[in-house]
């Protein structure tokens, strides 16, 4: 065991080093910082001024903006951590999280991975492997192939399998390099854009077959497994709103699960984590077919999800805390039979992106940025205002969660928090969460994994009619700036009486 | 004061007086009371027609954005339209990067024939995949890049012309 004497003194770490950015860097600061123990953040270039690093005790530079030289550096992160005398690593989601290399390299450093043994790692992370090992478990995989893997073999195990088709690549995730065939025609083609995008992201060009599911659902359970033989799942995420793969809008419970349905999944959830020999916080998704309420296994996220604090509001837990204390060698006090889901509870991901434009990532300085606040509302982010949104990283600004007692009043509940959500200067997706929050097939849980793409291809924003309230106070600002009885503070000498803004009678200038 | 201001394509004029503790606002011709009840940086309390309201605004006079019940609203000065800079092409179409991306790979050649909706290049950026398809059928007459490039927002790419 590589956990350099913690677990057998159950001596609480001292010192953390946050191997991430962005808001999830700065909900593990938060949980360090309840929990009395010091966080490192580290940083790249462009991040300097981040939210992670003004809230850290301590912040170390690791490189430059890219993330190959930065936060995907084990290099650097270990330097960092010698270097400021961190006692265990929390990778967070995405970067390293679920690089086994990394968790290796980090246990050899005498230092304990927040996060699960290498082994499970590497077995999970391997969907070909993954699939055989369920398989082996009687946990239900998808009708498909997993093997050798030449263009013929496909072919044919794919005429075997039947269509529509689902083309994986074997070392993938979020959705990078999947292909759905729909005609025999088109098979050749998509093996051989799927094994260059596989090939370009994950540098492994293997695939995998799987029978494709119209309009499944995308059903998760939250695991958590201590280092003394305790696994329990926290129940159910469902998660079918997301749009190419990218998970937009998650909730717990399931509109769609019933308790028998829900009580069958969360034992396979825990068989499967069992099946690797797995530790701390993870998550297995199923796949669900509305129509025969069959589930199977789809993969396992080997690490803390986006989504997880749909769960912590329902089950009370606090999952981050969690996973520092099983990592410590602390076991779980709780049976399976001592959790419960009370209430409601939805997130919806603030992206910094343009629907209305295919979904083009948005760029620059975000020039207000006020949280929505209220009862049962939780807002993880890791901007404020005057922070800037760059190129570099992944385009997500910010999570609302919402909790209420039951579905309908927290749908209610989200829909507020967004229309209290202020955020300016950089287009977001704001109003399109809100339209799909608003939709009957929302309101009515009547959800599938391609239902956005199906039916919000075309969104457009909603024409709001400018109201008198918005040009009057536009014009006030502007007046308030140019009077000497101003209630502004502001070195603005005042308004510039040559601009063509300002113009000193009502005639309009051309159109 | 007069104030102008562009939403969209359209533009408004907006009239300020001072009258007693608070303002006479007309907006195109009809006319507000309006009382500051509360004003920070980037945040405005008014009671308008007796009305309370907040709104949130960031932004210069140039480029000013209203938040207002969930909606935000982008105020730009009012300007003729932009007109074509006098390096592009007139009798051809440019495609231009939406954002700043890197170049992962070029699907067309110069000179060869795309049809509209084509893919010609694929960007990525902030770990998304973009495809920049031909906005017109033609001829790709200048290709500007190449795979592995960085390209800046708005940067020319390509130009389709006959």
């Amino acid at each position: 065991m590589g956990y350099s004497g913690c677990s057998r003194s159950h001596r609480m770490f001292r010192k953390i080093l946050i191997a991430n950015r962005g808001e999830i860097a700065v909900r593990i600061i938060r949980a360090c910082r309840e929990m009395g123990i010091a966080s490192v953040a580290v940083y790249s270039e462009a991040d300097r001024r981040a939210l992670h690093v003004r809230l850290a005790d301590q912040a170390v530079p690791i490189g430059p903006s890219p993330a190959p030289q930065s936060y995907l550096s084990i290099k650097r992160l270990l330097e960092a951590a010698r270097e400021t005398g961190a006692q265990a690593i929390h990778p967070g989601y995405g970067f390293l999280a679920e690089n086994a290399e990394f968790a290796r390299r980090v246990e050899q450093a005498g230092l304990a991975f927040i996060g699960p043994p290498p082994a499970a790692i590497e077995a999970m992370g391997d969907k070909a492997q993954a699939r055989e090992r369920m398989l082996a478990s009687g946990v239900p995989v998808v009708p498909g192939y997993q093997g050798p893997d030449e263009d013929v073999v496909l072919m044919r195990e794919a005429s075997r399998i039947g269509l529509p088709l689902l083309i994986k690549p074997a070392a993938g995730g979020g959705g990078k390099g999947m292909r759905v065939v729909n005609s025999p025609d088109d098979l050749g083609e998509a093996l051989t854009s799927s094994r260059r995008e596989a090939q370009h992201a994950f540098g492994d060009q293997r695939l995998i077959l799987e029978r494709y599911i119209p309009r499944a659902r995308h059903i998760e359970f939250q695991i958590l497994a201590d280092a003394h033989g305790t696994t329990l799942h926290l129940f159910e995420r469902e998660c079918s709103v997301q749009r190419r793969h990218q998970k937009v809008i998650e909730e717990t419970p399931s509109p769609f699960l019933d308790p028998e349905l829900r009580e069958q999944m969360g034992a396979a959830a825990v068989a499967a984590a069992r099946a690797v020999g797995y530790q701390n916080a993870g998550t297995i998704e199923f796949i669900v077919d509305p129509e025969q309420r069959n589930f199977y296994f789809l993969e396992m996220n080997t690490r803390l999800q986006v989504e997880h604090p749909v769960t912590e509001m329902v089950t009370g837990l606090d999952l981050v805390k969690w996973q520092i204390r099983i990592a410590c060698g602390e076991a779980l006090p709780y049976t399976q039979a001592d959790l419960s889901q009370q209430g409601h509870a939805i997130e919806a991901r603030l992206y910094a992106e343009d629907p209305a434009n295919n979904f083009l990532p948005a760029t620059g300085p975000l020039l207000s940025f006020v949280e929505p606040v209220g009862p049962g509302v939780r807002v993880d982010s890791g901007f404020t205002s005057g922070d800037e949104v760059t190129v570099h990283y992944d385009p997500l600004l910010a999570k609302i969660i919402a909790w209420a007692e039951d579905r309908p009043s927290a749908i209610q509940k989200m829909l507020f928090a967004l229309r209290e959500t202020v955020l300016l200067g950089v287009t977001h997706n704001g109003a399109f969460l809100q339209d799909l929050l608003s939709s009957p097939d929302f309101q009515q849980g009547s959800l599938y994994t391609t239902w956005v793409e199906e039916v919000f291809e075309d969104w457009q924003p909603p024409q709001c009619a400018l109201p008198a309230e918005v040009l009057a106070a536009a014009a006030l600002t502007h007046f308030q700036n140019g009077t000497p009885t101003s209630s502004i503070s502001s070195t603005n000498p005042g308004p510039d009486p040559y601009s063509p803004w300002q113009v000193a009678n009502g005639f309009r200038l051309g159109e | 004061m007069h104030y102008r201001f562009q939403h969209r394509e359209q533009i408004y004029q907006v009239a300020v007086n001072r009258q007693g503790e608070g303002y006479q606002v007309m907006v195109d011709g009809q006319s507000h009371q309006v009382e500051i009840l509360d004003s920070q940086p980037g945040k405005l309390s008014l009671r308008l027609n007796g009305k309370p309201v907040t709104l949130y605004w960031a932004g210069q006079a140039g480029d000013k954005w209203i938040s207002l019940d969930g909606c935000t609203y982008r105020l730009e000065k009012p300007s003729p339209r932009r007109a074509r800079s006098s390096g592009e092409p007139s009798d051809g179409e440019a495609v231009r990067s939406p954002m700043p991306a890197q170049v992962r790979a070029v699907e067309v050649g110069e000179g060869e024939a795309v049809e509209k909706g084509q893919t010609l290049l694929l960007l990525e950026a902030m770990k998304m995949e973009i495809r920049i398809k031909a906005p017109t059928s033609g001829r790709l007459r200048r290709l500007l890049v190449t795979a592995g490039q960085s390209v800046d927002k708005d940067e020319l790419l390509a130009e389709i012309g006959e």
